[in-house]
């Protein structure tokens, strides 16, 4: 191995418009199914919105967090796969038109909102200066405006290093990355607190946006890792992307469905244990007629079979394998979100239907659409980036 | 200043050959101690000195010595166990956690952190022993067929401390000692003297430097590094379940599994910050353990206090939130009740003055960044201090709210803990290698394989 042979081939190859287009039919179907979801079952609807809403805001809120990660842990193995991280972030732009529906309309998933309950209600009533639609709204569109502004203090510098090739812009990002991290922090548990725990606004943890956060960084790493492994099969980034890349990718998901498992079992062993009336009516509803089989197929759906597809050495590096492991986590972030939500709509039973399917498919297509109208005329690696070099060479 | 991306930032500053190396690191153990060195020694002891008589008044009189009271039954005892284990955290978070994570910056530092843990869990070990009020039946904690039929509590948190500090002390030691065989081989080649020699190659086991020996060294580390990541993350966390999985507001939280264990990182690295900041002036090892290496502990230092303030927000936020009446009652008595004293220090020492290693400038400068390391080891112990006491003095039945106030045999044994640990750290400087000889000569230039220089000298 040397690291002066090295250079970089890298001419830009505009992403097939075939994928585009399943992404367009995906989206379409989606919106349709969703549509006359809310004429059919409006409650549901507008509960599965939730879900959507939750869903895209993992991956993209993540993906600047990923990008953030990396400048500031000087992380180099990564650096190839920036601008699919990088592209997956521009999803957080269309997150005011995912929350227009139930921004609209917060009266029906949120118990909070109903004045004449909180009447009765002394503690929802004590809630009442948080849990109130304005200051939601509120919040959302702050946390929309910060972090659409830091996706653009990123990606901008990225690009424009893509040209000049300064490497000031890397100083900069870096800088940034470290203001954003507390912007982050504090986004992600509100929507987590906002969207997720008031559902049932009686019930708290103070765990709850780790918990978050934990699976949402899961799904943002399983869409990085299935592009970069589908885009460099298929030859869109330069040759010299190898096993020892991957690995790094494996490790970090490996990673991540430990810390999942660690916080989740952390949050249900204190309130079991504990057993306060406050706090476990949650798990226990969780727990009536078939939730029942729901909560314990997210112990493995979510920890048991990653972990085990996993934890070698070898499966992180395999192709195949990542592939296979990203779909699988994604599927199991929109269990854990499903989970979460859903016995807020349908109480003794989980329900399972083709609402749910269009939550999938939409966000499936809306995840493609973005991908692709990012990545139009920019390139798919930071070409300027002054550790591309280094990357490319980089062993484990 | 100009950082240039391009290239890797070297772990060793300076030009040494791998004999070089080995003259750095092992001059300690074989030069005479000077007498700056017994003056720190005799300073430490006589601290430790002091300690044992408290802990010799605790063991013939009992813990009525001490300043626990009804309600508050944990006092300093407890606050101090959960120091001091917070303390060891840093140790397996650097040798193994950055290990896995490929993290050659920790190659300087990973030894001694790993001494400390297990100097550390030795402490921290002591004070649950004599809260039992009877340490000599001690071995009572342990579930071992007995003839009075009986079986420890497994259900409480208690027991699982003793089963995961235990644990984590075993594993440490294993890890460590594992790290340590290489170099004994490499003293045991430049001893002249015959009796260190045969110490020497007794705990190096025949090592060889051959490479079957190094690929199964190699090997065991990764697999140790690997066991020892879940064990970190779980001692802290079962320490926190001694109080989590309790219904006392201000303890039952959900996020104390991992507040603990960042809290325990933050307080940990500031202590191996600390003490490091001497090793490498007075055995001259600055070019070993580097500015950078100091500046990037302190930026851990600035992430694990973060999150630990964040902590705190959420707490604070989530008891208001609830709607709970005692637990909202918990926190203001925390902010504002009588303890708010030793709330505000926790709050200043964790959140406020970490927050300064913002500025490049101050995570470089020695002596703010060990001014900053005190600071915040004097907030972590008051964390503990204030989620153990002022719980307690409020608990439910205000008729029996009292304040704790520490005894001098209280005062005494915090003291001689601190005594006890530089005792023990005092006299590793002299007799280990403080730094890994071999994994230092693995992160030279000439040890890459893509160097092409001349081949050097040892």
């Amino acid at each position: 191995m040397s690291n002066t042979d090295y250079t970089l081939e890298y001419s830009k190859k505009p992403l097939p418009g075939k994928v585009f287009t399943i992404g367009i039919i995906l989206t379409v179907i989606g919106i349709a199914l969703l549509a006359i979801a809310y004429s059919v079952d409006y409650v549901r609807a507008s509960f599965n919105i939730i879900l959507l809403f939750s869903f895209v805001a993992s991956i993209s809120l993540c993906s600047i967090f990923l990008i953030a990660l990396e400048y500031l842990a000087g992380a180099v193995w990564s650096v190839p796969f920036r601008r699919i991280t990088e592209f997956l972030a521009s999803l957080v732009l269309i997150l005011p038109i995912l929350a227009l529906p139930v921004l609209l309309d917060l009266h029906t998933p949120f118990h909070w909102t109903h004045l004449e309950a909180i009447e009765s209600d002394p503690i929802l009533a004590g809630k009442r200066p948080y849990l109130n639609e304005t200051f939601f709204v509120v919040r959302f569109i702050v946390i929309f405006i910060l972090m659409s502004l830091f996706y653009w203090i990123f990606t901008s510098r990225s690009q424009k290093q893509d040209l000049s090739k300064d490497q000031k812009f890397t100083t900069q990002n870096i800088k940034f990355s470290a203001i954003f991290m507390l912007f982050f922090a504090v986004s992600m548990t509100i929507i987590a607190l906002d969207w997720l725990m008031s559902l049932e606004p009686h019930w708290y943890s103070t765990i709850f946006g780790v918990y978050y956060f934990s699976g949402s960084v899961l799904a943002a790493l399983a869409v990085v890792t299935l592009f970069s492994v589908i885009l460099n099969e298929a030859g869109y980034l330069p040759k010299g992307i190898t096993e020892d890349h991957y690995y790094s990718l494996g490790a970090l998901m490996f990673a991540f469905s430990n810390f999942w498992a660690y916080i989740a079992f952390s949050q249900f062993m204190l309130i079991w244990y504990a057993n306060l009336p406050e706090e476990t009516f949650w798990y226990i509803q969780r727990g009536e007629g078939s939730w029942l089989y729901v909560s314990i197929g997210l112990i493995f759906v979510r920890f048991i079979i990653p972990y085990a597809l996993l934890v070698s050495q070898t499966s992180k590096k395999n192709p195949r394998r990542l592939k296979f492991v990203s779909i699988w986590v994604l599927a199991a972030h929109f269990y854990d979100l499903y989970w979460l939500i859903a016995p807020n709509y349908s109480k003794d039973n989980a329900i399972f239907g083709w609402i749910e399917l269009g939550v999938i498919i939409l966000a499936t297509g809306l995840i493609i659409v973005v991908f692709n109208l990012a990545a139009k005329n920019r390139n798919l690696i930071p070409i300027g980036d002054p550790k591309l070099k280094r990357a490319m060479e980089f062993r484990l | 200043m100009a950082v240039d991306y391009t290239q890797e930032a070297p772990v060793i500053e300076g030009n040494y050959s791998f004999r070089d190396i080995s003259d750095i690191i092992s001059k300690p153990m074989e030069t005479i101690p000077d007498k700056k060195y017994f003056i720190a020694l005799g300073i430490s002891l006589s601290m430790f000195g002091v300690g044992i008589l408290c802990w010799i008044l605790t063991f013939v009189y009992g813990v009525g010595k001490w300043g626990n009271n009804v309600p508050v039954g944990w006092g300093f005892d407890i606050t101090n166990f959960v120091f001091w284990i917070g303390i060891g955290h840093a140790g397996t978070l650097i040798s193994a956690i950055l290990f896995l994570f490929r993290q050659r910056w920790r190659t300087g530092i990973a030894r001694f952190a790993e001494a400390m843990t297990i100097f550390a869990v030795i402490n921290a070990a002591l004070f649950p022993l004599f809260h039992v009020g009877r340490p000599w039946l001690g071995y009572w904690l342990f579930p071992y067929p007995n003839n009075y039929k009986l079986w420890v509590n497994f259900t409480s948190p208690l027991l699982w401390d003793v089963f995961a500090v235990s644990t984590y002390f075993i594993v440490s030691l294993i890890f460590w000692y594992i790290g340590l065989i290489p170099d004994f081989a490499s003293l045991r080649e430049r001893t002249k003297n015959k009796i260190k020699k045969v110490i020497y190659s007794i705990f190096s086991l025949g090592w060889r430097f051959s490479h079957r020996h190094w690929h199964n060294y190699e090997m065991i580390y990764l697999i140790l590094a690997g066991f020892a990541t879940p064990l970190v993350l779980s001692v802290h966390t079962i320490v926190s379940f001694d109080f989590a999985v309790s219904i006392i507001p201000g303890w039952h939280t959900t996020i104390f599994p991992p507040y603990f264990v960042a809290g325990a990182v933050f307080s940990g690295f500031a202590m191996v910050q600390n003490v490091l900041i001497f090793i490498r002036k007075i055995f001259n090892m600055e070019d070993i353990i580097t500015i950078d290496t100091l500046e990037k502990m302190n930026k851990i230092i600035i992430v694990t206090g973060t999150m630990v303030g964040y902590a705190y927000g959420m707490e604070f936020f989530i008891a208001w939130y609830s709607g709970n009446p005692p637990e909202q009652f918990a926190f203001l008595n925390r902010a504002f009740g009588d303890y708010a004293w030793a709330y505000w220090i926790m709050v200043t020492c964790n959140v406020v003055f970490p927050q300064l290693f913002w500025i490049r400038k101050i995570r470089r400068n020695i002596i703010i960044m060990f001014i900053i390391g005190v600071i915040v080891n004097i907030g972590m112990w008051f964390e503990r201090f204030v989620i153990v006491v002022t719980s307690l003095s409020r608990d439910f039945l205000p008729s029996s709210w009292d304040y704790f106030k520490p005894t001098l045999v209280d005062i005494g044994i915090l003291l001689g803990s601190f005594g006890f640990f530089f005792t023990l750290i005092i006299l590793f400087t002299k007799t280990l290698p403080v730094v890994s000889i071999a994994e230092v000569k693995a992160v030279l230039k000439q040890a890459q394989p893509s160097h092409h220089g001349e081949a050097q000298n040892g």
